[in-house]
């Protein structure tokens, strides 16, 4: 019932604003309303009105094409349209482009555009403005931090007529719809791209695009405010609302502080409020006038990477005892008060390709982990009740991430594993370094333990993760510091495949030998 | 009589200037002990920035030069006024701090009005009193000390705005978002000020011209505020001086806790990533503002105390 109310309001919003609730809402998200008494579930939404959104976080950049920022990214969605859409079920369905015809190859791209689509200064979008965008991201002086990547081996985008962009890479390249469909790759109009494009970091009216929303006013560290594009009449195949937006404006507060957040919520100052804390989900469950959506976030869970580069985890038996020697079930349930799932995979489940036969593949085993670290040869104890061989001790460094970047009790859970570990024999140092220290040691492969959560609604992060081309420190994320052939090629393979069923096998396997040795997934992220 | 007005005037100017160089040193230098990679740093730790992307950023501030090159080129452009822009923002420093300092400085000034106000009503209202009184007075300023403003501000929130709703969350659209958040900044400022202003006026009391003012039939309320409160002024004068750079400090939890732009939210960001033309732009905004401040306090040590204008 409540869970109704909090949808049926959200379809008072278009369906591009019903993707604000629900774009802004891929995450834990809470809709309020004093007046949303029972008897106004059903009625039909009307044209007009205002809406105030509490988010947790602030774009550092509000460059689509530049910032790797999901909030960004969330926010931009209604200001920037893209080729294509996906569906409920992850399918692909037009949005600007009308159809495409992907090269066997999997080398080339031909999108033919729909008709009639405007930026809000007047331009038409048309071919060139596909080229422009695209070219714009994949130029170096650009600093793209995400859009460039998800372009992958972009070769250049061909004008073949006014409705018809070819867009070429040097390789096969199957997760190029995946990310055509994602606001990183939107549109902005060329005639800002030519005249703002130093300014689009900094928002406002600069930041001119095709959707139903259009970006009025901003002011940093407060709020934001969009308005109705009212010519708007292009949204995706099988949105549930076509044609403007039914809100006049959309204000988007910025409130860092989660118990501000949900005050603000339940005292009827902001309608939606989004990453609602483990804590306060309870409580405002209780509330009558507030929905909850909880939905699970796809692409990487909050997983924690084995450095497999050095000792002790370049030893696989080390590696696999550390798995089975945690209790995540109990973790993750203390910690988030029931509210987040523990993982099996590396993948999230909502994300296409998750191989559900991993679930209780691996569970808690306490005695199994002892014996696999006594067949590894740590067999010592030393005065503290540590493992040791040769003298050494069985020491774990994972350092802390420092704020802002730590985030939904991170540290906490840390502190679980690192108490289950402890009952094993390993020592799990965790110091807290500043930012540059961070990366420095982290990201320089210095440490045992790096743990992160990537969003994304494809199977190719896999790639992320595990492929050694994927180097940190170099733009990739392979905290296994590891090349395993296996996996490089499994991962690659994917990537140039068209056929569905193929992909899904490979990134079946991928997380298979993953979860063997090299990755703990601990809990899906839900916010 | 004009012209060693004027000297001193140029005196103080020079002064000014030799702060302010040394603050943007100080602060260059703080920046360069950071530990880490400054592109590292500007990207953070979830990048697929490639390395490319990396050098080009590096190549375009200039970070590939030596430190002291760095600096030279850095004063060099500030010499000519230009703060230069934002490594993260991506927006000029000076543009950055003048949207801002607007709301910082309602949220201070408001926050230094209601400190001097609170402190001043709770000092005449309790000082050579009964013992009960001043025991109350001295409870709650120590509360008010003592307490975290942050934690201060989610208790006023959750009182007067989720609650009873009298006030919103946040914004700085109009008056009534500035109550909550300016109270937040005075109580532990008043706490402090309210201390000492009491001791001031028990000293100035106990002087025998108190006794004579009694004597000439004034009220006990007029011997404090006309005659005590005067005395009891110079250390407070002193210390909200003091206190106004604190409150530029505080002004970082504040504006966290209420959703507010401002400074300090601005200056944590810009520390947090070591966004150097940004930490130093708003180096020498504190350094200003404390020089202006201490300025206004030496010329109100003349208003307030008749016996140092002779010179």
């Amino acid at each position: 019932m409540r869970r109704r109310r909090a949808t049926a309001e959200s379809s008072l919003l278009s369906r591009r604003a019903a993707a604000l609730v629900c774009g802004l809402a891929f995450v834990l998200s809470a809709c309020g309303g004093a007046n949303a008494g029972p008897g106004t579930t059903a009625s039909a939404p009307v044209s007009g009105g205002e809406l105030t959104v509490a988010v947790d976080s602030e774009p550092v950049s509000f460059d689509v094409h530049v910032s790797p920022q999901d909030i960004t990214g969330e926010i931009l969605r209604h200001v920037v349209d893209s080729l294509v859409s996906v569906d409920a079920d992850g399918r692909f369905t037009p949005w600007l482009a009308s159809s495409w015809d992907v090269a066997p190859d999997l080398k080339s791209y031909t999108f033919h555009l729909r008709d009639g689509v405007k930026f809000t200064d007047g331009t038409p979008f048309d071919a060139a403005a596909v080229k422009a965008n695209f070219d714009r991201i994949a130029n170096p002086a650009t600093k793209s931090q995400l859009a460039a990547s998800l372009l992958g081996p972009y070769a250049g985008t061909e004008v073949v007529d006014p409705r018809t962009a070819k867009v070429s890479f040097t390789a096969p390249f199957a997760p190029f719809l995946q990310g055509a469909s994602t606001p990183y790759l939107g549109f902005y109009s060329p005639k800002t791209l030519a005249d703002n494009a130093d300014k689009l970091g900094g928002g406002g009216a600069v930041e001119v695009g095709t959707g139903p929303f259009t970006f009025t006013e901003y002011t940093k560290g407060q709020n934001l405010v969009l308005t109705r594009n009212a010519d708007y009449n292009w949204a995706p195949t099988g949105a549930a609302h076509t044609g403007a937006a039914y809100l006049d404006k959309l204000t988007v507060r910025f409130l860092s502080e989660d118990s501000v957040r949900v005050g603000a919520l339940t005292s009827g100052q902001v309608q939606v409020a989004r990453a609602i804390s483990p804590v306060d989900v309870k409580n405002l469950e209780a509330d009558q006038s507030v929905g909850l959506l909880k939905n699970d976030v796809p692409g990487g869970n909050y997983n924690i990477y084995l450095n497999a580069s050095k000792a002790p985890f370049d030893d696989p038996l080390v590696r696999k005892a550390i798995q089975r020697g945690i209790d995540l079930d109990q973790a993750v349930k203390t910690v988030y008060f029931g509210q987040y799932k523990r993982a099996w995979s590396p993948l999230s489940p909502s994300t296409t390709g998750y191989d559900a036969t991993l679930e209780n593949s691996w569970p808690h085993d306490a005695a199994e982990a002892a014996k696999l670290l006594d067949q590894a040869g740590w067999t010592g104890k030393d005065a503290d009740g540590y493992r040791t061989k040769n003298g050494a001790r069985l020491v774990v460094k994972w350092p802390v991430m420092p704020p802002p970047y730590l985030r939904e009790q991170r540290d906490v859970l840390g502190q679980a594993i690192q108490a289950d570990l402890k009952k094993l024999g390993v020592e799990v140092v965790r110091d807290q370094p500043d930012i540059g220290t961070y990366i420095k040691q982290v990201y320089g492969g210095q440490t045992d333990f790096t743990d992160y959560s990537w969003n994304r609604f494809e199977p190719d992060v896999l790639w992320l993760f595990f492929n050694s081309a994927s180097q940190p420190g170099k733009g990739g994320q392979n905290a296994t510091f590891t090349q395993d052939a296996e996996l490089d090629q499994l991962t690659e393979s994917a990537r140039g495949s068209a056929d569905p069923a193929a992909r899904a096998g490979a990134y079946a396997k991928v997380q298979r030998r993953a979860t063997v040795d090299l990755a703990l997934g601990t809990r899906s992220t839900r916010r | 009589m004009i012209r060693p007005l004027l000297r001193g005037a140029a005196h103080r100017v020079l002064a000014a200037l030799a702060v302010l160089l040394g603050a943007a040193g100080l602060a260059f230098a703080a920046l360069q002990l950071i530990p880490g990679d400054p592109v590292a740093i500007i990207l953070g730790p979830a990048t697929q920035a490639s390395a490319q992307v990396q050098a080009a950023i590096r190549a375009e501030y200039g970070l590939d030069r030596p430190v002291l090159g760095q600096f030279l080129h850095y004063l060099g452009r500030l010499a000519t006024g230009d703060l230069g822009r934002s490594y993260q923002l991506q927006r000029q420093v000076v543009d950055l701090i003048g949207d801002q300092l607007g709301p910082t400085a309602e949220l201070a000034l408001a926050a230094l009005v209601l400190a001097v106000a609170i402190s001043v009503g709770s000092a005449i209202a309790t000082a050579g009193r009964r013992r009960g009184l001043k025991a109350v007075a001295s409870g709650w300023e120590l509360l008010a000390v003592s307490s975290p403003p942050f934690w201060v501000g989610i208790l006023l929130l959750t009182v007067f705005s989720f609650t009873l709703r009298w006030f919103p969350v946040s914004g700085a659209e109009d008056f009534s978002a500035l109550v909550l958040p300016a109270l937040t900044l005075a109580l532990p400022v008043a706490g402090v000020l309210s201390q000492v202003l009491r001791e001031g006026l028990e000293a100035a009391l106990a002087e025998p011209f108190a006794v004579t003012a009694r004597a000439r039939g004034l009220s006990r309320t007029a011997v404090r505020a006309r005659h005590a409160l005067r005395h009891a002024a110079v250390p407070l004068v002193t210390l909200t001086g003091w206190l106004t750079g604190s409150l530029l400090g505080g002004a970082v939890l504040v504006e966290t806790v209420f959703g507010r732009p401002g400074i300090g939210a601005l200056t944590l960001q810009a520390v947090t990533n070591k966004d150097m033309p940004l930490v130093i732009g708003l180096v020498l905004l504190s350094a200003l503002v404390f020089v202006v401040i201490s300025t206004l306090v030496d010329l109100l040590y003349l208003v307030v105390d008749p016996r140092l204008r002779t010179r």
